[in-house]
């Protein structure tokens, strides 16, 4: 998922925090798309799409059901941005595993550096609050029209 | 595990607020049965005015259609604390309360130690915690800063790393972290960060003792490491403010805060990207300990364990380490503004009498004794977005403010103004000794972002004279007055409750923030 070119996420309204909902025609695309959605907030991606992407990385997270494994997901991302300054502005996931609810994902991006990168608003913390993971089977073309996906998130990120 | 408070039946606007009713000018009370399996009722401090803040909320959770998104309003989730195994009383609300995530941020609960059952609970705490407000004073006056504001407030911004992805300037190792987590405010005057009174007048001392590193993971103390003395982002600040009007003329002089005029500096931060990733370890700990000891709650962030369980004893050391970590960060910030201004003013920091006047935590869960009917109890208080307000000749205040009762510590929002207030008995009895924290929001940030220009906000601080330095211009937005409550009504609800007592406004002249 490249960051701008219609992004599949969105901010919805919550008194103190942020609720992303996140979409796509599967799972793996909506946690994808979430997890772009984060690092929007704490700068804008669209600066960074035009830097080249210089940093790969895989990312392995782990849960027990789809929840767990968003927050384990994210909370990954979002570690791994806080320590090594990594701001993803492609992710991929390349293993959505339900057996094991196990998620492999390789992600793309540049350095965050300190009084250059333009500054967004800090996430400190993914939460459960809320959380809805919604998945349909097939949809008719009215319905993806009217804005019905077949995969979508809700998740509230603490600010 | 968890029982929704969505899988029940859909009830109408009316059918929620029969359970609400007012039972004085200042209170609401929210009867059992509101959510499944309250044990205490939930009882909200808020006016008349305030109170229609909070009934909006509720309003349009049950309008919505939801079919996706949306999230519980603050009455809805002080109602589910008030189904936590343990909880004694009431679940406890104060005036700048609004919807969170688990707790409402402004929300208090405690927890029976004597109940084998009773719970602990890292949603009642927050990600943030140990976040508090500290407030230092000086001998200046506002005509001799006034002139100088804005090259002061430069300097601050220079000399305090703000915003996100901001890294410290005091050199930390990863040994001096682990002391830090076990010391506290001790390392800070170890290292020579900090003043000896300075610990005097911090809650705590400025150290909790029941701290150990090796709770804390490896991941946390990895995020902690860099960020040791930033300020953060979101609604932190450090702030320049004047001395506005005294209400209480012996407890402020006991302050050391005797005149209008007089020039204080308030730091509002937190234990950074450490606490919240203990906050986020435990959260996952807990949820697997839940299961096995067949733990019920109204909502998944709600996540908790037994007191005395592993995973209750290893949060409990893991949380007063981020806790002392907030301290050590608030002492490191404390000693680059004392630098800021001694640099300005060409005198050393203990001339210009820069001390400590009080340093408060809002997010944090602490043991205290407190009498429940009639029978004194050792309870595990949780504050979430609430402070202590302890009353006079509490042994856990400093001998300093005996007389006077805790200072408490009450940041506004950008541009509008702070408070000093104090502890009362009333407090003590009602409401654990807690009252209110700051303003509170009132608006989302989406719609502050889509509402509010940039330029506009900007501008209506510079007529009001206020220097300001902002590293990320989306949060001037997010974070402008029109997007809280209004301060003044907050801490008027509390005064007028009786929970706390007004002292001390101050008004800021610069502001810095992430």
């Amino acid at each position: 998922m490249r960051a701008r070119r219609g992004v599949q996420y969105a901010y919805k309204d919550h008194t103190a925090d942020i609720q992303i909902h996140a979409w796509g025609c599967d799972l793996a695309e909506a946690y994808a798309w979430a997890a772009l959605a984060m690092f929007d907030y704490m700068t804008p991606l669209e600066d960074c799409a035009r830097v080249r992407t210089t940093r790969f990385k895989e990312i392995r997270a782990s849960g027990h059901d789809l929840d767990t494994l968003l927050f384990a997901f994210l909370d990954e991302l979002l570690f791994t941005f806080h320590t090594e300054m990594l701001i993803c502005t492609a992710v991929q996931v390349c293993e959505f595993n339900r057996d094991e609810w196990s998620i492999r994902a390789v992600v793309g991006g540049t350095t965050f550096v300190d009084g250059e990168t333009r500054q967004g608003t800090e996430i400190k913390a993914i939460t459960y609050s809320a959380m809805k993971i919604i998945e349909r089977g097939e949809i008719s073309k009215d319905d993806e029209s009217t804005g019905v996906h077949r995969a979508e998130l809700f998740v509230i990120v603490d600010i | 595990m968890t029982t929704g408070a969505d899988a029940d039946a859909r009830r109408t606007y009316d059918e929620e607020r029969a359970y609400v009713s007012a039972v004085s000018p200042t209170k609401l009370v929210v009867a059992k049965g509101f959510v499944p399996n309250m044990r205490v009722p939930g009882e909200i401090y808020v006016n008349e005015r305030l109170r229609e803040l909070v009934l909006d909320e509720l309003r349009a959770y049950c309008d919505e259609d939801r079919r996706g998104g949306g999230y519980s309003p603050a009455v809805k989730q002080i109602a589910n604390v008030a189904a936590l195994p343990g909880v004694v009383r009431a679940s406890i609300a104060l005036p700048d309360v609004h919807s969170g995530y688990g707790f409402a941020i402004g929300n208090v609960a405690a927890f029976d130690c004597g109940d084998d059952d009773a719970i602990v609970s890292p949603g009642g705490v927050g990600f943030d915690i140990n976040c508090g407000v500290r407030l230092l004073r000086t001998n200046l006056t506002e005509a001799e800063v006034g002139p100088v504001k804005e090259a002061l407030a430069q300097s601050l911004f220079d000399h305090i790393p703000v915003g996100v992805g901001s890294r410290g300037i005091i050199p930390t190792s990863p040994a001096a972290l682990e002391a830090a987590l076990e010391m506290g405010m001790d390392w800070s005057l170890r290292e020579g960060y900090a003043w000896a009174e300075d610990k005097e007048h911090t809650e705590e001392y400025g150290r909790m003792l029941n701290a150990d590193p090796s709770k804390v993971s490896a991941r946390a103390k990895k995020r902690g490491l860099p960020q040791m003395g930033t300020l953060g982002a979101g609604n932190h600040y450090a702030e320049i403010q004047v001395v506005d009007e005294i209400y209480d003329e012996f407890a402020a002089k006991k302050m050391g805060i005797d005149r209008v005029g007089q020039i204080c500096i308030m730091i509002h931060s937190g234990s950074r990207g450490l606490g919240h990733q203990v906050a986020t370890d435990s959260l996952t700990a807990m949820e697997r300990a839940m299961e096995r000891d067949g733990i019920e709650v109204n909502d998944r962030q709600l996540a908790c364990a037994k007191i005395s369980s592993q995973e209750g004893q290893d949060y409990l050391a893991a949380m007063a380490c981020a806790a002392n970590y907030a301290w050590v960060n608030r002492s490191s910030m404390t000693f680059l503004c004392r630098q800021a201004f001694a640099k300005m003013f060409g005198k050393p920091p203990d001339e210009l009498d820069m001390h400590v006047v009080y340093d408060v935590s809002h997010n944090i869960a602490k043991f205290e004794e407190h009498i429940v009917d009639g029978e004194m109890k050792t309870l595990l208080v949780h504050r979430k977005g609430s402070t202590r307000a302890f009353p006079p000749h509490h042994p856990l205040i400093p001998v300093d403010y005996q007389y006077t009762g805790q200072p408490v510590l009450i940041g506004g929002t950008m541009g509008t103004c702070s408070y000093i207030l104090t502890g009362t008995e009333k407090g003590m009895r009602d409401t654990f000794g807690s009252t209110c924290h700051g303003a509170g929001r009132a608006r989302s940030r989406n719609k502050s972002r889509h509402v509010l220009q940039y330029e506009d906000v900007l501008a209506k601080l510079k007529t009001k004279g206020i220097a300001i330095r902002v590293a990320s211009p989306k949060l001037v937005m997010e974070e402008a007055p029109e997007s809280y409550k209004d301060v003044t009504e907050v801490v008027n609800t509390c005064h007028d409750a009786g929970i706390s007592k007004k002292c001390v406004k101050l008004r800021p002249i610069a502001v810095v923030k992430g």
